[in-house]
């Protein structure tokens, strides 16, 4: 131990590639968990005085592992509310119906349509969240609301989903929200989920009186649980957000373990010579590998000491940044984590230790008789652990991107930068064996000039030198590649996919809403669905699906007799186990329950259920149409616009875009950071460790100019490699994505090669490449005079 | 000097190295049979390529002959596994490089405390400053590898060498980077060694003036000892024999 630390204190500079990537990596880790971890999820603040919450019963997880509620109706929400306001220590209960609410402001739809859809509330349900009346009275009839910020008797135009309205403000509140008569409340929002209790005493006590009074019609919260009653949208962006921060971690980590990895295989490998004397005074190879070992742990412990402040102060930096982004909800803070520094250390320590382990074990085993030979040519570039390591990850990436066709779509993505890391090391692990004829073949044309010839033998005996600066240029350059290339095809073929689906030429769309509302679809000359979700009972389980409200027209003749019946497609009525005729217990979004039976089973039929849109509008009066396909000329609305189906689609799909790029930019920006940190830090140790051979080169008569051309071929040589590699592994991966889109589509799909990227990122490590061979070159030629 | 009476601290018996297989098989030593005895000085001669370096590794345990025995300190270094091997080397072995033998992340103490510390062992308080003294570095404990001069490096990889009380120190050209007053310096030090503490010693080298303080040397040529010389023999005598060896009349010699 002591002479790991004199040797990293004497050679710092060797060990400052594994440090530098260490500690940014650590820094990534520490960072992005912290975030991770700070991002809990957390009841609404309008919960904040009521201590037990019961919630309407669920009735499983959906497809996205999303419990899956039943709303109580209106009738049965009152009657459980007033039970439970009268046990002891309840001092009252209110009913909390939820439904969509957003101010006009000078003709204009104000404030975030996301955030618009959970603003309305019954005003009894304020005392929930400790909200009081500041001025004027509260709402007691139709058309009368009560807000924050707007003087008593104002008139508010605002947009419901039954259509614009103008209100009459009643009072001001201490809370967000518009606050209407509990029964106006009631009769605007699709059922209730949810019943607040604000106590006297001890909540626990509370809590289990109610379970008591609630039985198997809802569930009872209070304390820690009460966080579980998350808006799923918030759920749903800390979700995204969760996604990104642990591809940053998986590829931080990866990357650092590459990054240590190669540093530490040149420096051992320049290390030869001293590697060999220690053996030959008497290190077993287990003291050397020890050694190597201990160095590391310096190295990587002083590393991590540094990565994890700057995580942990850059974090709360990010907070802005990510809300803005929609990764995380409003409101959001990073708190001090300290499993999450404590983790990332570890894991930064670990990882630099599995960087070195390859490395270990090859020096250990260098024979003694290396400190007294001359040792600057290589024996052999590929070892045996060289070939094992890259055909089995070869094989295991090919076998990932060949099942990829198999795979959910939701799958796919990840699979796919699991495929590109096994591919890329392979790359890296087998490229020795191209790198030989590939430098024969390029120098080549200046086989006669001395410049050629230094090039060409310098690289053909030191072939693990140009592997090791190749390595992160292929990384680099594959990943990105492969990353936004399979991005780009896939998302040609999606617009397109998605606009073949739109017939009508013309759409009325939402603008600045999260929805049409009624009166705005009803005035329109077109056609459209209304989305809503229906809980439909087929034996003894219950489960949620998507459904649509569809024009008698387009459900065409029901059975005789029947006006209510539903439509649905192949797949659905599939899942259902349902044939024409066929009667299903469905429970509306407000609760109620009715028989319904199917009327037709169709190829296609929208969401995969089509009921009659009056009873979609009745059951579900919160529910917000997505766009209207028009037949005649718009008709102006407020929070409506006309456009083309192109451009609804593609506004679709740009909002989708705009959060991979994201992800890519983020993702690419780590890679490439790190990586043009490696080929520094590569070229560094390399050129700094020839000096002898530029002094002999200066001697035989070579000018300054001469030696640089030499080091700059030579850099040139090995970002050209790594691009040549990169670039056959990433296209090789692309040509499997579209396999596997092509397969699924069932057509042919264009390969979209993200030309402008992988030139960015290629001139990036072709400058970083030359700036490192460069300076230690003109450093020297300045110290040596 | 004797030498035939005292017991072997190295013997090669019927020592065979080749390199390469089938046609381009190099035989860098031919059956050789040699004793060291300890608390001698030998020298080891010869022409490039006659085999002496492969002589000084085989017999060190640094590389292993291809047929033969090899007897270091009485134990037959064959079948040991490079473990057992090393610890053999660490103990009773010395080893003189022709340069660059320093760690240079340690100071000439911690470099001579080094065969010591891979042993797990705690120099004893004052060895490695007398060992220090008795090459004439004791000022110089505590300066790195490269604030030493080429002669003072050599003499700080002498004392590593003998810190531990090895049965042989090889010495491989332990001259030849050094200037004529360095170098005669360092070989002071290792004929000081045999005299005084009866240490063996085996030396390679081309110089016949560094050979001359041997108690006997061994001319080696294609792998075979062709000649040999015994007793304080001068370095003219020396010369003339490798002379007559590069001319290719080693036979004339021998009989």
């Amino acid at each position: 131990m002591r002479l790991a630390w004199a040797m990293v204190r004497h050679r710092f500079a060797a060990f400052a590639g594994t440090f530098v990537a260490v500690a940014l990596g650590v820094a990534v880790v520490a960072g992005a968990t912290t975030i991770y971890l700070s991002s809990r999820p957390e009841a609404p603040e309008r919960y904040n005085s009521a201590p037990v919450l019961v919630r309407s019963p669920s009735v499983g997880d959906n497809a996205f592992g999303e419990p899956e509620y039943q709303s109580w109706t209106a009738g049965e929400a009152i009657r459980l509310s007033g039970e439970l306001a009268k046990l002891p220590g309840v001092t009252a209960a209110a009913v909390d119906p939820v439904f969509y609410a957003q101010r006009v402001i000078a003709g204009r739809p104000a404030g975030d349509p996301q955030d618009a859809l959970l603003a309305g509330h019954a005003w009894s349900s304020a005392a929930l969240g400790g909200y009081r009346l500041a001025a004027g009275t509260a709402p007691r009839g139709p058309g009368e609301v009560v807000v924050a910020g707007v003087a008593p008797g104002s008139r508010m135009p605002v947009l419901t989903a039954a259509g614009p309205a103008t209100w009459t403000v009643t009072g001001t509140v201490d809370g967000p929200g518009f606050y209407v008569a509990d029964r106006e409340a009631l009769r605007m929002s699709a059922g209730v989920r949810v019943i607040g209790l604000t106590v006297d005493g001890d909540a626990e006590a509370v809590a289990g009186a109610a379970r008591g009074v609630v039985g198997p019609a809802g569930e009872v919260v209070s304390g820690g649980a009460r966080d579980s009653l998350e808006p799923v949208s918030v759920t749903r962006t800390r979700w995204l957000g969760a996604q990104l921060l642990i591809a940053m971690v998986v590829l931080g980590g990866f990357v650092a373990v590459f990054v240590v990895a190669s540093t530490c295989a040149l420096g051992a490998a320049q290390r030869r010579r001293e590697i060999g004397l220690l053996r030959a005074v008497g290190a077993t190879p287990g003291q050397v590998r020890r050694l190597m070992y201990a160095e590391t742990l310096v190295i990587s412990t002083m590393a991590a000491l540094a990565g994890l402040p700057l995580g942990a102060l850059t974090a709360p930096l990010l907070t802005g940044p990510l809300v803005d982004t929609g990764l995380e909800p409003a409101g959001f803070t990073v708190t001090m984590q300290p499993a999450a520094l404590a983790g990332s250390f570890v894991l930064g320590v670990v990882v630099a230790l599995a960087g070195v382990a390859v490395a270990a074990r090859r020096a250990s085993r260098a024979p003694a008789l290396d400190a007294l030979r001359e040792a600057a040519v290589e024996r052999r570039a590929m070892t045996p652990l060289r070939w094992i390591a890259g055909a089995a990850t070869a094989a295991l990436g090919t076998l990932l991107l060949v099942t990829m066709p198999m795979m959910a779509t939701t799958d796919q993505s990840s699979a796919g930068l699991g495929a590109a890391m096994l591919l890329l090391t392979a790359a890296a692990a087998l490229a020795p064996i191209v790198i030989v004829p590939l430098v024969r073949l390029v120098t080549w044309p200046w086989r006669g000039a001395a410049t050629g010839m230094l090039v060409r033998e310098g690289t053909l005996i030191a072939v693990r030198r140009v592997a090791s600066t190749a390595a992160p240029v292929l990384l680099t350059v594959g990943f990105t590649v492969l990353l936004t290339g399979t991005v780009a095809t896939i998302d040609d073929v999606q617009g397109q996919h998605d606009a073949d689906n739109i017939p009508a030429t013309v759409v009325l769309a939402p603008d600045g809403v999260p929805g049409l509302a009624e009166t705005a679809v009803q005035a329109q000359a077109g056609t459209s669905h209304l989305p809503t979700r229906l809980l439909v009972t087929r034996g003894a389980t219950t489960a949620g699906y998507d459904a649509e409200g569809a024009p008698p027209s387009e459900l065409g003749p029901g059975p005789a007799g029947s006006s209510g019946g539903v439509v649905l497609d192949k797949t659905r009525a599939k899942d259902l186990h349902a044939s024409v005729g066929t009667t299903l217990d469905v429970r509306w979004a407000d609760g109620s329950t009715a028989a319904l039976p199917v009327r037709a089973i169709r190829a296609a039929a929208g969401a995969g259920i089509l009921v009659p849109r009056e009873l979609a509008r009745q059951h579900d009066p919160a529910a917000l149409t997505s766009a209207v396909l028009l037949n005649g000329p718009p008709v102006a609305s407020v929070g409506a616009r006309p456009m083309s189906a192109r451009d609804y689609v593609q506004i679709e799909i740009d909002e989708e875009g705009e959060l991979i790029d994201l992800f890519l930019l983020v993702l690419i920006g780590l890679t490439v950071g790190y990586t043009g940190l490696a080929v520094a830090n590569t070229l560094l140790m390399a050129t700094s460790a020839r000096r002898p051979e530029f002094r002999t080169l200066r001697l035989a008569g070579a000018t300054e100019a001469q030696i640089l051309r030499v080091t700059s071929a030579e850099a040139l040589l090995a970002v050209a490699v790594g691009t040549l590699l990169g670039a056959g592994v990433a296209v090789a991966s692309l040509s499997g994505v579209r396999a596997a889109v092509e397969a699924e589509l069932d057509r042919a799909v264009a390969l979209v090669v993200p030309w402008g990227t992988a030139a960015a990122v290629i001139a990036t490590c072709t400058v970083v490449a030359l700036a490192a061979t460069t300076l230690p070159v003109l450093r020297r030629s300045r110290s040596a005079t | 000097m004797t030498t035939a009476n005292n017991p072997p601290a190295v013997e090669l018996r019927g020592v065979t190295k080749t390199y390469g297989s089938g046609e381009r098989t190099v035989t860098a030593l031919d059956d050789l049979d040699l004793i060291f005895p300890a608390g001698t000085f030998t020298a080891v001669m010869g022409p490039s390529g006659s085999g002496k370096s492969t002589l000084l590794h085989c017999a060190a345990g640094l590389d292993r002959a291809t047929g033969g025995e090899v007897i270091i300190d009485g134990t037959p270094v064959a079948g040991l596994s490079e473990r057992v091997l090393t610890r053999l080397r660490r103990e009773r072995v010395g080893f003189v490089f022709q340069a660059f033998n320093l760690v240079a992340a340690l100071t000439a103490a911690q470099n001579v405390a080094l065969p010591l510390r891979l042993a797990g062992r705690k120099p004893a308080a004052g060895e490695v400053t007398a060992m220090l003294g008795e090459v004439g570095l004791a000022k110089r404990a505590d300066h790195r590898p490269s604030e030493l001069s080429g002669g003072q490096q050599q003499r700080v990889a002498i004392a590593r060498a003998l810190v531990t009380r090895p049965a042989v120190l090889f010495a491989d050209e332990p001259t030849g980077a050094l200037d004529a007053a360095s170098g005669r310096e360092v070989l002071r030090l290792l004929r000081a060694s045999v005299d005084r503490h009866g240490q063996t010693v085996v030396m390679v080298t081309h110089d016949p003036f560094a050979a001359a303080h041997a108690d006997r040397v061994l001319f080696l040529a294609d792998g075979r000892v062709v000649d040999f010389l015994t007793g304080p023999c001068g370095a003219q005598e020396i010369a003339l024999r490798t002379a007559r060896l590069e001319e290719g009349r080693p036979a004339e010699v021998l009989s």
